[in-house]
């Protein structure tokens, strides 16, 4: 499962227009360095960043 | 004021020497080409970094996922500058990229961005048109020592992923004017 995928499991709320790059407030990024995808930055205005614990239990 | 190298119509080469250490090369017609003394670098064509690249395999990404392209071959790369996908001139000054992406699944966004230093400076491309591929160019301004440039894409689809066709996927840059 990829991280857009588990993020998306933890809040079925948010929608495309969340992950937008322009409009959106959540940013993803894969440097291909090996270390695979993260969250750039999260400034959703009412949910919270899911912690790392978090979301290797999805 | 400069030494001053002419190539005449009536007396063949002349020449005139001060103390500025600034070379001057003139023709007949009073065509100048002039090499600075202290600042500044005159470039020939044998040390103007260019280079131009492509994927080797088909690249695999997230949705929604800006995610750095990789191009592992080198089509040239005239000054050692292209290494890892990433193109670090160790010349500076003003360098014009081209990054072209095309996805070989079926997305419904596709983004192209050039990014300096590890950030986003350009969006090359946001298509949402069917078949969503192209690209762009730009001009940025590189230190040529610590600066460094990268290609980002991001995909919208389901299981999407970049084609590697070196003719639809491609990173190229060169030297527009030393600094």
């Amino acid at each position: 499962m990829t991280l857009y995928e588990k993020i998306k499991q933890i809040y079925p709320s948010l929608t495309d227009a969340d992950f937008d790059l322009f409009k959106g407030t959540i940013e993803l990024q894969n440097d291909s360095d090996g270390k695979g995808d993260y969250i750039k930055f999260w400034n959703h205005p009412t949910l919270k960043q899911p912690t790392q614990e978090e979301l290797d239990a999805v | 004021m400069a030494s001053i190298i002419t190539a005449t119509t009536t007396s063949g080469l002349t020449h005139s020497a001060d103390n500025s250490g600034v070379l001057q090369l003139a023709s007949g017609t009073g065509n100048l080409v002039t090499i600075p003394s202290v600042t500044g670098t005159a470039m020939v064509s044998g040390n103007m970094p260019a280079f131009s690249a492509y994927p080797s395999s088909n690249q695999s990404v997230t949705t929604a996922t800006s995610t750095k392209i990789l191009f592992q071959t080198e089509v040239f790369d005239t000054n050692n500058n292209f290494a890892s996908s990433t193109f670090t001139p160790t010349v500076a000054g003003y360098y014009q990229f081209n990054a072209y992406l095309s996805p070989n699944t079926s997305v419904t966004r596709i983004l192209v961005m050039l990014y300096k230093n590890g950030s986003r400076v350009n969006i090359l491309l946001d298509g949402t048109s069917v078949p969503a591929t192209g690209g762009g160019g730009t001009i940025l301004y590189l230190n040529g020592t610590t600066d460094y440039v990268e290609v980002y894409g991001r995909l919208d689809g389901s299981s999407p992923a970049f084609n590697s066709a070196s003719d639809s996927t491609y990173f190229s840059g060169f030297l527009v004017r030393a600094a």
